[in-house]
């Protein structure tokens, strides 16, 4: 399959995340590699996702899942080799599936050899490819990320006795891109992969490159410019490849990140995931429609990303107090559930393992406007085991099938890289893929029908939206449209049936037809068009003039 | 309005769009414009502050305003579509409004907050009142919390008042309450109170919405279907109320919502109130009693005149309603004078029993029964005046306790005259 050539292929991807690590070991060492994930490609392009989004896989101690980096130009030998990447990466084109590589900029781990030679003494030629100060005193507006393990940005580093500065965890350096070189060997980093053929590049923690005294060292204008001279170098030489910011920020902040077009592509939405939550266990649409109408424009070109759940915790940074305890209240009243400012577990345990919340929030996924993420094993109803420490218990091993260590490994259970999940709910032998296969209406049959559907048109890609704003808080309505195609969603919030009357006199004349189903429901005219919900239903409505 | 219906489909299209609530507040108004909008947004910064997770409504009910009282209301909800930038909320939050015919009836607005209620299967209802000049968010969280927090099932308010304010409530309305139905509720007719949905529903279920009572006087009944129904009481204090002045209030109205319902609560719940025993406090948050002593004009010797012109002119009722030997002791004391005169509590409680007993036995109409008690009122309240004009705080809450006292050691008296023959 050769792979379709528009630039903007990223707004009509639905995207599966996914660590190499946790998906299929093929070598039966208990740790997935990428010729297991070579093989379960078919299980990919089934479920109809078209890209795919790779956690580091680099060298790494393994001290933050990989995104502490001590090699950027291969493959952690525990995942295979570079010809094994290769291999993969091929096959996932030939199958019309590109892939998105995790880059992190940011920082190094702090056993990479940059860093080694960095720290080894004050005038080594790569001491100033870090950050070193004589004082902790310094960037002193900056916020502490890792509230619950770091004290400080700050860290002593007793071999060449000054602190060097880190954003997140103590091992994890921060690169200084005040230097022209480190830019230019970063650069060099992505041309690497590039020209292996990866389509993408989700750049990690891009906030804060850059540190200036008096500011909180987040989104300076020198970040931004860094970003964009990457951004132009990547246009010149490999048009038609994708950025995707990761800065978790308020949509007003993220919004230069997409600059005028040229500098990133996409940018995730954090704000909206965890109030797509709250308005879920609210029944009210109050908390999503004011986020996204915060939202500011971005350029024509550029693009959401969307998720429910990712490998880190649901993050809570982006809400209020009030917003945040609520949170806690109702999806994490077990402390051990809560991580830093979030809350580390997956989507189904999050919604009571409740089918129809959990295709309410995939519909709302698929249908806001922004491209979906998918996470790993989210799409057979996975849960998370929050006894494993920091966010481990959301990256257990992908559940195959009910048979040895759940079809992930041939390895003794006991060596696998992670527990599996054996409690009777979400365990494997009750959770997985090959028993969902086999029912039309399991869940995983369920999301490759929506993702099919989602596909079937531009709209929900590349259209505009327009909320609707019934009188029935409860019911979350908007109106996608691109070119002549108009889709009207329908969601409700509640766990009650409900009514609700919509405007629709713009629509007058058009009949709607239900997606999902096919049918036909009557004309709009003059009078309010009224909808019968039940709980937590959604309704995907094509507008036709016939 | 559809037929047998007491809520138009206007107004229950709105209440569709509500859903189910936590909380309801219902906030009946007429032509309430100067205040209600200050009521409103006290009520919404109240749920705000203290209930922000529960979902709530605010629901006004109209008895004809032509003013601007409904959009008042209506502007104070919050929504995705009203950017209010002072005012974070977790939620939406619907003040709607609706319209009943035929002019101000308290009655008609608690049934039709009621209705909303069940409806809505809120938890818990408050009703507050639109002409308030300083409502608090603070009343809400009083008079709201016992009943989410610990499962009461009405809480009534306490006051802080001036010692000569609420002089109905003082000399008749709560030791008579009091004294029949043996709970101490200060204020068993109160403006602004919380009640479970429990008891809303028990209430709404009442047969007395075609009545009089059920129109007028549902304020003081759901008191008292409440202490009769045996559901939890408390009250709680939220301190000084103040109101606009709309002059010289209409005592006969008044009386009619207050006593005229307490005498005619009497006949369906006389084997509730005959066998019950002396009177028990109820749980009360804050001050039971709060009382102020700035001078208050009031036209005593009008009260006087009112009071002697009414046992004169009135002779042939009250022979009719009275004992001989009371009606005696009235007119004796109508012609001592204004400077000797004195209503005694004795002669006041027998006075009240010798009413309810004759209500009870419709020797009358009852509606003149209720009116004959006005001027006779006007009397009792010239002597609380005059005994209280110099007394502190403290001697008028025991005078008003010794009232009390009276009213429940003479409830054999109501008793016996209960079932005589007339």
């Amino acid at each position: 399959m050769v792979l379709p050539q528009d630039v903007l292929w990223y707004k009509d991807a639905v995207i599966y995340q996914v660590h190499v690590r946790t998906f299929y070991d093929s070598s039966g060492d208990g740790i997935g590699d990428f010729r297991g994930l070579a093989q379960k490609l078919d299980y990919l392009q089934d479920l109809g996702i078209n890209a795919i989004w790779l956690m580091p896989f680099f060298p790494s101690p393994l001290r933050d899942d990989g995104y502490d980096i001590a090699e950027y130009r291969s493959v952690h030998p525990t995942y295979g080799t570079l010809d094994d990447f290769k291999t993969f990466l091929d096959a996932a084109h030939q199958r019309g599936i590109r892939v998105i590589i995790e880059m992190v900029l940011n920082h190094t781990s702090d056993q990479h050899p940059w860093f080694q030679e960095s720290r080894s003494s004050r005038d080594n030629p790569r001491r100033d490819w870090y950050v070193w100060s004589d004082t902790d005193n310094r960037y002193r507006g900056t916020r502490i990320i890792f509230l619950d393990t770091e004290l400080s940005n700050w860290a002593w580093d007793p071999v060449s006795k000054q602190y060097y500065w880190h954003r997140f965890f103590s091992h994890q350096p921060d690169l200084n891109y005040d230097n022209p070189v480190v830019r230019e060997e970063m650069w060099s980093v992505m041309r690497f992969w590039l020209d292996m053929g990866v389509d993408g590049f989700r750049l990690d923690a891009v906030p804060y490159l850059v540190e200036r005294e008096g500011t909180n060292c987040e989104n300076l204008p020198e970040t931004h410019s860094i970003l964009k001279e990457l951004r132009s170098k990547l246009d010149q030489t490999y048009p038609g490849k994708m950025l995707l910011a990761e800065a978790n920020q308020w949509p007003a902040d993220l919004r230069p990140y997409f600059g005028e077009g040229d500098e990133f592509h996409m940018a995730f939405h954090f704000p909206l995931m965890p109030r797509m939550f709250m308005g879920l266990k609210l029944e009210d649409r109050k908390p999503i429609t004011e986020i996204l109408q915060q939202t500011p424009e971005i350029p024509s070109a550029c693009q959401w990303c969307l998720f429910l759940r990712n490998h880190d915790e649901l993050t809570l940074e982006m809400v209020t107090d009030m917003e945040r305890d609520y949170m806690y209240d109702e999806y994490a009243r077990d402390k051990g559930m809560r991580l830093n400012l979030g809350i580390r577990r997956r989507l189904a345990p999050l919604l009571d393992n409740d089918r129809r919340r959990i295709e309410l929030m995939n519909g709302m996924l698929m249908s806001l406007p922004g491209t979906p993420i998918l996470y790993y094993g989210d799409e057979i109803g996975m849960g998370d085991n929050i006894y494993l420490g920091d966010r481990n218990g959301v990256r257990t091993p992908m559940q195959w099938n009910g048979g040895w260590n759940g079809g992930f490994s041939n390895a003794d259970p006991e060596s696998l890289y992670s527990p599996l999940m054996l409690n009777p709910v979400y365990g494997f032998q009750a959770v997985n893929v090959l028993s969902q296969k086999r029912f039309d209406h399991s869940l995983l049959s369920w999301m490759k029908r929506i993702i099919e559907i989602r596909k079937s048109t531009p709209v929900f890609g590349r259209g505009s939206i327009q909320f609707l704003y019934p009188a029935n808080h409860r019911v979350l309505a908007y109106v996608r449209e691109y070119g002549k195609d108009s889709i009207l969603v329908v969601n409700n919030l509640s766990s009650s049936a409900q009514a609700v009357e919509l405007d629709l006199r713009k629509y007058k004349g058009n009949i709607l037809i239900e997606m999902f189903g096919r049918n036909i429901f009557p004309r709009i005219g003059e009078l309010p068009y009224l909808l019968t919900m039940g709980p937590y239903q959604f309704y995907w409505f094509r507008l036709r003039k016939i | 309005m559809p037929e047998g219906s007491i809520l138009s489909d206007d107004f229950l299209r709105e209440l569709i769009n509500v859903g189910e609530v936590d909380i309801l507040v219902g906030l009946p108004t007429y032509n309430d414009a100067k205040t209600v909008a200050q009521v409103v947004q006290a009520i919404r910064a109240g749920l705000l502050n203290y209930f922000p997770r529960q979902r709530a409504a605010i629901i006004n009910v109209d008895g004809g305003s032509r003013d601007a009282s409904q959009d008042l209301v209506r502007a104070a909800s919050i929504s995705d579509l009203q950017h209010l930038s002072n005012i974070h909320a977790l939620r939406t939050l619907h003040c709607i409004s609706t319209r009943y015919e035929g002019g101000p009836a308290s009655g008609t607005a608690l049934r039709t907050v009621l209705s909303a209620a069940e409806l809505l299967r809120a938890k818990v209802c408050a009703v507050f009142s639109a002409d308030s000049t300083n409502t608090e968010p603070e009343w809400i969280n009083r008079l709201l919390s016992p009943v989410v927090m610990d499962n009461y099932d009405l809480i009534t308010p306490t006051y802080r008042r001036n010692k000569f304010d609420g002089m109905l409530v003082q000399n008749l309305v709560y030791p008579m309450n009091r004294a029949v139905y043996s709970k101490r509720i200060r204020e068993p007719y109160p403006t602004e109170f919380a009640f479970s949905g429990r008891l809303g529903s028990h209430f709404a279920a009442q047969d007395i919405w075609s009545q009089d009572v059920g129109k007028e006087g549902a304020g003081i009944y759901l008191t008292i279907a409440a202490i009769t129904g045996n559901f939890r009481l408390g009250q709680s204090f939220i301190g000084t109320k103040a109101r606009v002045d709309t002059g010289a209030a209409d005592l006969v109205r008044a009386m009619r919502q207050t006593v005229g319902v307490l005498f005619w609560s009497l006949d369906p719940n006389f084997a509730v109130w005959s066998s019950n025993g002396a009177s028990e406090s109820v749980p009360t948050f804050g001050a039971e009693s709060d009382l102020t002593l700035e001078p208050l004009r009031v036209n005593r010797k009008r009260l006087f005149q009112m009071f002697a012109l009414g046992v004169a002119e009135l002779e042939p009722v009250l022979k009719s309603i009275l004992e001989p030997s009371t009606v005696e002791e009235l007119q004796r004391a109508a012609a001592v004078g204004e400077e000797s005169f004195r209503y005694s509590d004795e002669l006041w409680v027998r006075t009240i029993y010798e009413f309810a007993a004759s209500y009870h036995k419709q020797v009358m109409n009852r509606d003149h029964i209720v009116q004959a008690l006005a001027p006779l009122y006007r009397g009792r309240a010239f002597t609380f005046l005059a005994e209280n004009r110099d007394a502190s705080a403290e001697e008028v809450e025991t005078k008003v306790e010794g009232l009390c006292r009276e009213f429940e050691n003479r409830k054999p008296y109501l008793l016996g005259m209960w079932n005589e023959r007339k």
